[in-house]
């Protein structure tokens, strides 16, 4: 069952189109990468998913009910995570967590299990200071904290890791692994490394429209051949190899790279080196990143 | 209704920690005491300054300070208690759009309408207990010192600057919810003020604006009447139940709730 759907959705400010008939949706129980670079529209998909934008054209679902513009029911099935969660510094984590617990209407004794767990689990627990005194980091661990309090069905975080350094990034990410086990999450990011860690399935946002979609390995897969890196032992046979098979790109006197190469190429070549008994020092398949996937789909 | 009592709690504890409400209650009673005091201290004061003044040509002849001098000094202090109180509960809604506060809170399902009615309560709640605070001990020093018998509609007179009170505070209620900015709160409201105040100014008009209630001094001494005043007092009720529906209605329409956000 798709927990998320996105159906010919389009958003402009004024002139300016920011989201331009996109269709995406994310299954039950899945962490999706929602990648783009800054001001690519991330953020206003958000804002419709959670009713506070207008889209100009679409439908948006969240577990199978419509969403509404404004104060919309399916924020119920929803935990949000902004970039830069803001909350009343003038409470402690606790009381924090309680208002929302509140808001929401769960039970008390509900409520006040649910917060110790969650405190608990983002290393909050016992810290009653007010979150005036919150470092950033701590502020992120207690933004998770309030977005999974209720149970979510959906866990929207936008460019949560952003902000964060790298302990605290592995220490959140950490936590959003856990988290998978009961509720599908939408990460939207711009650091690769993160979609790499924990996403399933991504959603490449570009010019408004959804660039590349699929799991991980569909959308590497996509990209057709790898580079293959040569380290020769002279300058002599790098030379002589070249005449045979033209390097892409000559690194050094005896590195060679060869771009799109796939592993039929590299079987040949492997076969000229040992018929010709040429000595190499290393010969390497680099797989294509996802930052170069990145970097190929903006720049087209 | 869960909803409206939960934030009415988060607004009160926002009062009580950020020390707004202990400098509320110091600034009432001040003003409260202050009324008396002055009345009570002038004599003493023109007695000390009588020689010099005698010099310049001044002659200070035997002054009587009643309850009414310290009720027409309350009615010249309070609307400064006003000003300041509106002052700092100005930003009571723009300042939760500058941090962004409210971005989680209604994704988690508030309903608008109780933010904005919690947020109403509390400037009422805090204005009533302010005002009347300061109002009971000036009445309180004035029966001790003088007699307020002499004064007459003296709970009419308090009861009218405190509906004037009210009206400014819906002002702001409104004003909160159309703009981001606290600084165009206070120019919207104090814009909406003054064109009332010139309004008040023709006299055809005088007994039905909000302004006639500014007036209200005037019925402590005999011959004033309370009808005049009537008409003010009806039409500054509607005035403030249709700014405070209109906040309600507008704040629904609101998707904005950060400043300068996409």
């Amino acid at each position: 069952m798709d927990m998320l759907t996105l159906s010919h959705v389009s958003k402009a400010f004024g002139e300016h189109t920011v989201i331009d008939d996109l269709s995406f949706s994310v299954a039950e129980h899945s962490v999706f990468g929602f990648i783009g670079r800054n001001g690519a529209g991330k953020t206003t998909t958000i804002n419709m998913i959670l009713g506070l934008l207008r889209q100009d054209a679409g439908e948006i679902w969240v577990n199978q009910e419509p969403v509404h513009y404004g104060q919309t029911t399916t924020n119920r099935y929803v935990g949000y995570l902004p970039d830069v969660p803001e909350f009343y510094d003038f409470m402690t984590p606790k009381e924090y967590l309680s208002l929302c617990g509140d808001i929401t209407g769960m039970q008390k004794a509900q409520k006040n299990n649910r917060i110790t767990e969650l405190l608990e689990l983002v290393g909050l627990d016992g810290i009653n200071k007010h979150i005036h005194g919150f470092s950033r980091g701590m502020k992120q661990r207690l933004g998770i904290a309030q977005a999974l309090l209720n149970q979510p069905l959906l866990l929207i975080c936008d460019e949560p890791t952003s902000a964060l350094d790298p302990l605290g990034r592995k220490e959140f990410l950490d936590i959003l692994s856990d988290a998978r086990q009961y509720t599908t999450i939408i990460f939207s990011t711009h650091i690769l490394s993160d979609v790499e860690r924990i996403c399933d399935e991504i959603a490449l946002l570009n010019n408004g429209k959804i660039a590349l979609c699929g799991t991980l390995d569909e959308i590497k897969g996509l990209h057709q051949g790898s580079c293959l890196e040569i380290v020769f032992d002279s300058d002599r046979d790098a030379a002589a190899f070249q005449g045979i098979f033209p390097a892409t790109k000559q690194l050094s006197d005896v590195r060679l790279s060869f771009d799109k190469t796939t592993k039929t190429d590299m079987l040949h070549m492997m076969q000229y080196l040992a018929e010709h008994h040429i000595q190499i020092q290393r010969m390497e398949l680099l797989e294509a990143t996802l930052e170069e996937l990145f970097m190929e789909v903006i720049s087209e | 209704m869960k909803q409206l009592t939960t934030f009415l709690r988060k607004e009160l504890l926002y009062t009580i920690r950020t020390g707004r409400l202990l400098i509320l209650t110091i600034l009432f009673i001040l003003f409260g005491v202050m009324s008396p005091a002055i009345a009570k201290l002038t004599p003493w004061l023109m007695e000390m300054m009588s020689d010099s003044l005698a010099e310049t040509g001044i002659m200070i002849t035997e002054m009587e300070v009643n309850a009414l001098t310290s009720w027409t000094q309350f009615y010249k202090n309070i609307p400064i208690a006003l000003i300041v109180f509106i002052l700092m509960f100005s930003n009571i809604m723009t300042q939760e759009y500058q941090r962004g506060t409210l971005i989680l809170i209604v994704t988690k399902g508030m309903k608008h309408s109780a933010i904005v009615i919690a947020k109403g309560i509390v400037l009422c709640f805090l204005w009533t207990a302010g005002y009347w605070l300061a109002f009971a001990i000036t009445y309180w020093y004035n029966a001790y010192f003088w007699n307020n018998s002499i004064a007459s509609n003296i709970g009419f007179s308090a009861a009218s600057f405190y509906l004037l009170g009210l009206w400014l505070l819906s002002l702001i209620l409104l004003f909160s919810v159309v703009f981001t900015s606290y600084s165009n709160v206070l120019l919207a409201s104090g814009g909406c003020f003054l064109t009332v105040y010139l309004l008040g100014l023709f006299p055809k008009l005088e007994n039905y604006l909000p302004v006639k209630l500014l007036q209200c001094t005037n019925l402590l001494f005999e011959g004033s009447s309370r009808p005049d005043y009537y008409y003010a007092v009806g039409i500054t009720l509607v005035l403030c139940v249709v700014n405070i529906t209109a906040s309600i209605l507008a704040f629904n329409r609101r998707t904005r709730l950060k400043a300068a956000s996409q």
